[in-house]
């Protein structure tokens, strides 16, 4: 028996295949057997997220226009109220911990992949008045402008040997010394450098060294 | 609004969420892990992380692929730290045998049985065009691959289950001349597997339908 659906993409089958090279029959042979049973939905215990981690989006670039405006007043009417509503900075116990949150928002960063992203791109990224970076000595297939501890920082992605690894540029995080990262299938370290730090983590099993005396090199910042 | 709505509201969110993709989380998991209870697992674990995360979901309407992704993700993770063995499907374990006897005929049955043995290679891709709607571009995405690699892989998956259902014709009800057809149209498939593959590609394109828009 099909459904709807199934029809719908069996439509589109004999518009886009006049030819007929894919079979409609296998199609619908196909699609039967991909619909495994499902079994009825275990939800697993979720941990309370509190209010005041309940991130809110990025908003600076907008402020300006009059919805925001409109927000952003009803953000100090509730600060009056005593109503921690929209705490845009959120807290964790250590900037290792929001670093290692932070993976989990942008998992599609974390693709194996040999196709470097722009210059234009990374150079958008780390802002020349933040920072420089000498793409020459890393393959560079990710960059986006991320936030930790409340600061616009560049996130970074190269090709390890295991992986992907995550490079997070802060220059403005001053460490006392360097910071070990474990996660149950990562690993990495953030590394003071000059008045910042900067946070390099890899798959359990990369050899982190060489990225590290790499990344380290490759980094000038210009903001101190 | 208060705090307590925030939280309801973002529990409503999550669960709406979760409402309209848990079945395609659960069947991405089991085709990627071909175990009912891995699937189970990575599902689980799957909805934690999406639960941690879910303020990073800044467009509901790339829910779908950002859930899929976690799930991907997850499944790695797990064989990962479980280093499981290759799959053989003659030597199926409790949990992997009721992923496949829960088919509903045999022709169905035979199907199943012929993806479980794909490599995961040409298996995911065909189960994120097929199952979930994805174009080849977004599959491509998905899994680190060019597209021109997810084109080749859905050809060859679509070939091999194309030969393995052929193979099942009985022999009595064939014979001799019907087998001898079969594998002619074999060599005619594999003789024109260039063309084919131009056209599959023109089909696959527009077979995922979905539109992507994260961020």
């Amino acid at each position: 028996m099909t459904d709807c659906n199934d029809d719908n993409r069996n439509d589109a089958i004999r518009a886009k295949d006049p030819a007929g090279t894919l079979d409609p029959e296998l199609e619908r042979r196909i699609l039967a057997a991909l619909k495994l049973p499902v079994p009825e939905l275990s939800m697993p215990e979720l941990p309370a997220i509190e209010a005041d981690k309940v991130t809110v989006l990025p908003t600076k670039k907008r402020i300006g226009t009059p919805v925001w405006l409109g927000l952003a007043a009803t953000v100090v009417v509730a600060a009056m109220l005593g109503v921690r509503l929209f705490d845009a900075s959120v807290t964790y116990p250590s900037l290792a911990d929001e670093i290692i949150a932070h993976l989990d928002h942008e998992p599609h960063a974390l693709r194996p992949t040999d196709k470097p992203v722009s210059d234009r791109r990374l150079g958008r990224v780390v802002d020349a008045e933040l920072a420089q970076f000498d793409r020459s000595q890393n393959l560079i297939t990710y960059a986006n402008t991320c936030t930790i501890n409340g600061k616009a920082v560049p996130h970074l992605v190269i090709q390890g040997e295991k992986g992907p690894v995550t490079i997070i540029l802060m220059p403005d995080e001053k460490i006392d010394g360097p910071q070990s990262l474990a996660g149950r299938s990562i690993n990495g370290v953030i590394l003071p450098v000059g008045d910042g730090s900067i946070a390099i983590i890899g798959e359990i099993g990369e050899r982190l060294e060489r990225i590290e005396r790499n990344v380290v090199s490759s980094v000038k910042w210009t903001s101190t | 609004m208060n705090s307590a709505n925030a939280a309801t509201d973002r529990r409503q969110r999550f669960d709406q969420l979760v409402g309209t993709f848990h079945q395609d989380m659960y069947r991405y998991a089991a085709w990627l892990s071909r175990d009912r209870t891995v699937a189970e697992d990575v599902v689980q674990e799957s909805l934690l992380r999406a639960w941690k995360s879910l303020d990073a979901l800044r467009d509901d309407g790339a829910a779908k692929y950002w859930l899929l992704t976690i799930v991907r993700r997850e499944n790695a993770r797990y064989f990962e730290r479980r280093r499981l063995e290759t799959v053989d499907v003659d030597n199926l374990t409790p949990a992997q045998e009721v992923l496949l006897s829960a088919s509903p005929d045999d022709r169905t049955d035979d199907m199943r049985q012929a993806i479980f043995r794909l490599d995961d290679d040409y298996r995911e891709p065909l189960v994120l065009q097929v199952l979930m709607g994805y174009s080849t571009g977004e599959i491509a995405e998905m899994m680190g691959l060019k597209q021109g690699a997810v084109l080749t892989r859905l050809h060859r998956a679509r070939h091999k289950l194309k030969e393995e259902i052929q193979a099942e014709v009985p022999e009595d009800l064939g014979g001799t001349q019907q087998k001898a057809e079969r594998q002619d149209e074999v060599s005619t498939d594999l003789d024109g597997t260039e063309r084919k593959e131009q056209i599959q590609g023109d089909v696959s394109t527009d077979l995922g339908g979905t539109k992507r828009n994260d961020d």
